[in-house]
């Protein structure tokens, strides 16, 4: 609905400050009717935004410079100094907590819209021409629904060496099967409906009917589906950090720090265990609960469900 | 039922091949050069053209593709599961060594998920929207969210300052020291368990929630049956089909979560020595236990299916 008021601002540039303000407008008013229909939803949602804004200042909100190791303070507990402590060469935990969330955000993004993607095309290939090509495709989506999540974005992450584009890659592998399935199904139940056969009767082309009549009915459950993935991939992508397969030392993940905190001694001090995992959970925590917000208010069928 | 089975059985064959490919390209295939994986950047620079070429030919790697992955196959039938770059052990004996662990390990956490996630799910059920409700889906929404590995971390550093204590890091067998073994599982278990616990109390309670509405439950309370017997014998049983076959499929992924957690606790099972062979990038290992740890989750759901078809003749007569 907002897309269209955008166009008729691009339409008529004369009525294009009145057509911006309704467009504010109206999309304060669909956040006010969001917020009071999932309260709960809403606050993690604006957690949410607020661990967006972080990793985005994250050079002008951390105190210190992450990498910058300062040998008077090495390994010392939470003080006025380091509020979250320093780590083992005197590196400030929370400056690293706080430019982990990039690396974090980047790699859950980039991997569930790359995954999601690839997967929402290759259902709706599949879902839309079905016969052999389908077979064959589910098949080869079974098998990759073989293997758990996490043990074929290990698999993948390591033979393809490390780096930040290996883990997104990594990670949007294991994501494609979902987006596959998801869309298929949802294809399969619109091609049978009557616009859609009108639009063939017409003579409209595959390309047409996909793009015009198709693709615009898949949109909502592909947003569920990629802010459903969201939490899932910042897990993995913490997982493969912490098993020395994720984004590369000295990038500071949340993954990468706690698997530090381990080599720090044969006690890991507990501000470097505890800081790191706390933003993993509310992080997690405030993407799933967003998630399931967006799939209420997009999909009430399924609100039932859960 | 018979046809039902052989067409399973036919498809796990099926799956257990195809993840096979899967493994094989992904590992060896994909670009990345395994002498870079295992000598690093340094020393695979300071290798000499011939020598590079003498170490692939002797792990086989020169030989064109169909032919190693050929190779491979028949290494596996016989029994060869190859060995460490890095250690002496081979991966057959660490797999026989620590994998009755990691078993141990996934079949506890998968009792005690059921133990804590129906509980959950029949209070939450019986009396939606109540306070305890919506504590209890806060809580399964919470451990969704938390990571097993940084779970088992704080687990390990409060049992240390609280009470001094650290689980026994030799591997004991069941057999020869129950105790010191069950010291050892429990950690993990525990912290497996929950995570199940979460996606099993949502699943059964939204189960239970559908089931509870349907007529033969009216009728079981309109002739006048308690509710308690109500809900233990007619709903729960129905309620829980959906469950079980959730419960295959998380039983999978706590072989995969049991990795970055035995890591944490430092549990020495087999997946400790995965977490190791991806760290070194012991490609052979990784190779193997990948595959090892897919056909298990393949013949897990297959299990699991399986049940569930001679539990509900519906699923069988689809």
């Amino acid at each position: 609905m907002s897309t269209a008021t955008h166009d008729a601002a691009l339409a008529q540039p004369p009525l294009a400050h009145a057509a911006q303000l309704s467009l504010v407008r109206r999309i304060a008013r669909r956040l006010r009717w969001f917020a009071r229909r999932s309260p709960m939803s809403a606050f993690w949602g604006v957690i949410a935004a607020a661990i967006v804004v972080m990793a985005l200042s994250a050079p002008a909100i951390a105190p210190y410079d992450p990498l910058k190791s300062d040998f008077r303070a090495m390994s010392k507990p939470p003080s006025e100094r380091h509020y979250f402590g320093s780590d083992q060469i005197g590196r400030d935990t929370l400056s690293r907590v706080i430019h982990g969330s990039r690396a974090s955000l980047t790699v859950a993004i980039g991997a569930v819209v790359l995954g999601t993607t690839l997967g929402a095309l290759w259902g709706l290939a599949c879902g839309y021409f079905g016969g052999r090509f389908d077979i064959i495709s589910q098949r080869a989506i079974e098998f990759m629904q073989s293997f758990p999540d996490l043990i074929l974005a290990m698999a993948i992450a390591m033979a393809l060496g490390a780096g930040i584009g290996t883990v997104i890659v990594a990670i949007a592998i294991t994501r494609i099967p979902f987006g596959g399935r998801v869309i298929r199904a949802v294809v399969l139940s619109l091609k049978e409906l009557s616009y859609v056969e009108a639009a063939r009767g017409l003579g409209a082309s595959h390309l047409r009917i996909m793009a015009q009549h198709i693709l615009p009915q898949c949109i909502a459950p592909y947003l569920i589906l990629a802010t459903t993935h969201l939490g899932v991939a910042i897990i993995i992508e913490a997982s493969l950090g912490f098993l020395g397969v994720g984004i590369p030392p000295p990038t500071p993940t949340w993954g990468n720090m706690l698997a530090d905190s381990l080599n720090a001694g044969l006690v890991p001090p507990w501000w470097l265990v505890l800081f790191p995992g706390a933003a993993i959970t509310i992080t997690v925590l405030a993407f799933n609960l967003l998630g399931d917000g967006i799939r209420d208010a997009l999909d009430p069928r399924l609100r039932r469900a859960v | 039922m018979h046809s039902y089975i052989l067409r399973r059985l036919a498809f796990g064959a099926l799956a257990v091949v195809g993840v096979s490919i899967v493994v094989f390209v992904v590992l060896r295939i994909l670009p990345g050069d395994p002498l870079v994986a295992i000598f690093g950047p340094e020393g695979f620079s300071k290798l000499s053209e011939a020598e590079r070429a003498r170490y692939m030919a002797d792990l086989g790697l020169s030989d064109p593709l169909p032919v190693q992955y050929l190779h491979w196959v028949q290494d596996i039938v016989r029994g060869d599961f190859g060995r460490s770059f890095f250690r002496a052990e081979s991966v057959a004996d660490m797999i026989s060594r620590r994998g009755p662990l990691t078993a141990e390990i996934a079949l506890i956490s998968v009792v005690l998920s059921w133990l804590v996630g129906i509980p959950v799910a029949v209070v939450s059920a019986l009396r939606p929207n109540s306070v305890a409700d919506n504590v209890l889906r806060f809580l399964s929404i919470l451990f969704l969210a938390v990571p097993g590995f940084w779970l088992g971390m704080l687990i390990v550093l409060g049992l240390l300052f609280v009470f001094g204590y650290r689980a026994p890091l030799a591997s004991v067998s069941l057999f020869d020291d129950p105790w010191a073994n069950l010291q050892i599982v429990i950690g993990p278990a525990i912290v497996l368990g929950l995570a199940q616990a979460a996606y099993i109390a949502r699943m059964a309670r939204s189960s239970l929630l559908e089931v509870i509405r349907e007529d033969y439950i009216r009728t079981a309370r309109a002739k006048g049956l308690n509710r308690r017997v109500v809900v233990a014998m007619h709903a729960l049983p129905n309620a829980l089909l959906p469950v079980i076959t959730l419960s295959g499929i998380l039983l999978g992924f706590v072989l995969a979560g049991s990795i970055p957690v035995e890591r944490a606790f430092g549990t020495p099972g087999l997946g400790y020595a995965m977490a190791l062979a991806v760290s070194e990038r012991d490609v052979f290992v990784m190779q193997n236990l990948v595959f090892l740890y897919a056909v298990v989750f393949v013949v897990l759901n297959l299990a699991v299916d399986l049940i569930s078809a001679w539990l509900d003749p519906r699923i069988r007569y689809a």
